[in-house]
């Protein structure tokens, strides 16, 4: 599954590391308790130890920042960041404006034909959102395209998928609780055949 | 690696004794009376009514989750649930509840005798029985952080009491932070920093959290009255407000608020952990330095909980992401601490008997696997895709509420239970809760973190019937149901001992290496 966000390969790295520490902490527990050996530990083994967990956070902090940093610039490129936000933006296959209420998503095409609960796209494109709120403050996530977003009213957030490759009907959903509608805030994203 | 001051760390020597204090008192006592051991006494019992309260509503929704689609609760009674799951369990049950052990250890450990300002962590107890009041008469469905224009425009007539509930929570926890900070400068004043039990270190820094947060969380909850009110426009954009005035308040009490479930812990932690193995801690200096770490970073990565939203953006972002990501250090050099203190030297079987040493291990264990994954939830790349507001950011604050800080919570009621009874609780019980809750506490951590990473979302009282949500999610309720059912034997075991349990021992925590110990053995020695 090919997302926008590049996530694939650095997530797989990042929950790999997650299980390692977790499993060295846990042995090292379990080592304690159970081992008939009995070991005292000298004090710069801490400091070399929280060395070493310096170096892991560094790798994190620097890896995120660029995968991020890379998916921010497709938009910046676009000169969709800017204040006042050009419209129409170029590098984009299609472009939807998304207005997101109490409960549901609404979406418009650049033809002015709304849905209101399909995203309609083709595989493979590169899809910018332009989302609105007009009431509260929602959340925007299609899990198919690992993107979450979480916006106020009254400001637009952007934000853009590579619309997977299969056709079909992906989820896109409210992650913030947003009123007693909450769990029926829902949409599609709708990948048609691939024949254009 | 013992230095000279090692045995005056460790906190005065026991000169605890068991004692009926619970049979001897009376109910005005118990209710009023400035005595640290009543106030204690009556934080524990009210925080354990709390967390049965709490739980009852989290085995309705989960009852309600188990299946797709609505079988019992509307969506209003389900969130109003929810809302009050979590407000009873964070402000009633564990803050309360280990605030409370340290008013009853303070004292003893850290040899002043009383415990001071005792009259402020009366109103303190007071205040939040209204405030719980309040709330159950409110009853609000817009979760514990009420994001406004949303909490502004849902939960009928009374939801304005849920405002003021907010206001007496501040004020609450502000006078509680104040007498820890009280009773652990007295301390730090008599024995010299240097020589200060790491209970009076977790103190201080208890009540600089709770003094430096709770004045803004008392604005927020008069702010969003007066929003309600339509005298103020604070945070509703529709009248001119901004949302993010109100995110970054509401965070700013936020992030030190699960904090200060978690100080007071770590602090019964470093006071027991010593008793029960009968030596110092590994490295007492480590500790304060992870305390005062703790308490810094505290404060200000708070941004990191609403990180998707469009205002968290360039050097802010990064800076919440590093700063976030280095609170690591202090977390390490504690469960480092705690790990070293164990291997350095034979563990008793005292200790292994121990019903709280086997808690301990417990929320060590759990503080591992709540606090490792944040390395995931920290990253923004990350955070904007599984984890922001799916089922993983739940994962990760139950293993560390639950796991962590409610067995240590567990920890200090068993290790307390003797000198407030003078009788100790029945051994094969207490092994059945601390099997149940862990098993169950373990499953439940797990089945969250995995249905966060397959995009589950919070808050929902329906779900779509997906393989990955469904089957998990009914595993979930499972594990839910078996912490249920160690609760109310905890409950059973503590009512039945505490007239007919077997008399306490001088020490019945007393360290030895004896097949069969005089303290917490199983069979009855009457």
């Amino acid at each position: 599954m090919e997302s926008a966000l590049g996530l694939s390969g650095y997530q797989a790295t990042m929950m790999i590391i997650v299980f390692v520490v977790l499993g060295a902490g846990i042995s090292a527990l379990f080592l304690a308790l159970f081992l008939p050996a009995r070991w005292r530990l000298k004090y710069w083994m801490e400091i070399a130890f929280v060395g070493l967990l310096i170096g892991v956070v560094w790798y994190g902090d620097k890896r995120s920042a660029e995968v991020y940093g890379a998916y921010q610039e497709e938009m910046s490129n676009a000169g969709i960041l800017d204040e006042p936000a050009i419209d129409g933006a170029e590098g984009f296959d299609r472009e939807l404006k998304v207005i997101a209420f109490q409960w549901g998503f609404a979406f418009l095409t650049d033809e002015n034909e709304i849905s209101r609960n399909a995203a309609v796209v083709k595989p493979g494109e590169r899809v910018l959102f332009r989302i609105f709120s007009n009431d509260v403050i929602h959340g925007f996530n299609i899990p198919a395209a690992g993107i979450t977003a979480e916006f106020d009213p009254g400001k637009e957030r952007d934000v853009w998928i590579r619309a997977p490759q299969e056709p079909g009907k992906y989820l896109i959903q409210c992650l913030n609780y947003c009123g007693i509608g909450h769990a029926q805030m829902k949409a599609w994203l709708v990948v048609e055949g691939a024949e254009a | 690696m013992a230095s000279a001051h090692d045995a005056q760390r460790m906190g005065e020597t026991p000169t605890w004794v068991p004692e009926d204090i619970i049979g001897n008192m009376t109910l005005k006592s118990l209710l009023f009376s400035n005595d640290y051991r009543h106030i204690a006494i009556k934080g524990i019992l009210t925080s354990i009514v709390m967390l049965g309260l709490g739980g009852l509503m989290a085995i309705l929704f989960r009852t309600e989750l188990a299946v797709p689609d609505v079988q019992f609760f509307g969506a209003r009674p389900y969130m109003q649930l929810m809302t009050l799951h979590g407000m009873f369990m964070v402000f009633g049950f564990i803050i309360p509840f280990v605030i409370a052990l340290n008013y009853y250890m303070m004292p003893k450990v850290l040899g002043t005798g009383r415990l001071l300002w005792a009259g402020a962590a009366q109103w303190s107890y007071w205040l939040l029985i209204i405030a719980a009041v309040f709330l159950i008469i409110a009853r609000p469905d817009f979760t514990w952080t009420f994001y406004p224009p949303m909490s502004l425009r849902v939960g009928g007539d009374l939801v304005y009491l849920g405002y003021l509930a907010v206001l007496l929570v501040a004020i609450s926890e502000f006078l509680a932070g104040a007498v820890l900070m009280r009773n652990g400068w007295e301390a730090a004043r008599r024995l010299s920093w240097s020589k200060l039990p790491l209970m009076g270190w977790g103190a201080i820094s208890e009540g600089i959290l709770l003094m430096g947060s709770t004045p803004i969380l008392g604005l927020v909850g008069i702010y969003m009255f007066t929003d309600w009110m339509q005298i103020t426009a604070m945070f509703d954009p529709a009248r001119g407000g901004e949302v993010m005035t109100f995110m970054f308040m509401f965070w700013f009490y936020g992030h030190p608020a699960v904090y200060l479930p978690l100080m007071p812990a770590i602090a019964v932690l470093y006071t027991l952990l010593p008793r029960f193995l009968g030596r110092p801690i590994w490295s007492y200096w480590s500790a304060v330095i992870a305390f005062s770490m703790l308490t810094v970073l505290g404060f200000i990565v708070y941004p990191h909980h609403f990180q998707p939203a469009e205002n968290v953006v360039g050097p802010l972002q990064r800076a919440t992401q590093i700063l976030t990501l280095a609170i690591f250090i202090p977390s390490t050099l504690h469960v480092f601490n705690w790990i070293a203190t164990l291997w350095s030297d034979p563990i008793p079987k005292s200790a292994r008997r121990a019903i709280p040493f086997k808690f301990i291990i417990a929320a060590i264990f759990f503080l591992m696997l709540g606090g490792v994954t944040a390395y995931v939830n920290a990253q923004i790349a990350t955070d904007s895709d599984f984890v922001h507001n799916t089922y993983f950011v739940p994962a990760h604050f139950h293993a560390m509420f639950v796991g962590f800080m409610a067995n240590m919570a567990m920890a200090g009621a068993y290790y307390l239970y003797p000198y407030f009874t003078g009788r100790m609780f029945n051994q094969a019980l207490a092994n059945t809760h601390f099997w149940f809750w862990q098993i169950g506490i373990f499953s439940k951590v797990t089945l969250m973190y995995y249905l966060g990473y397959v995009y589950f979302p919070r808050w929902v009282v329906d779900y779509l019937p997906l393989d990955q949500w469904a089957m998990p999610q009914m595993m979930l309720t499972g594990a839910a149901y078996l912490i249920g059912l160690g609760f109310i034997v905890f409950v059973i075991n503590f009512m039945w001992s505490a007239t007919r349990g077997r008399k306490a021992d001088t020490d019945p925590w007393a360290v030895s290496d004896d097949a069969v110990s005089s303290g917490a053995s199983a069979q009855p020695a009457e």
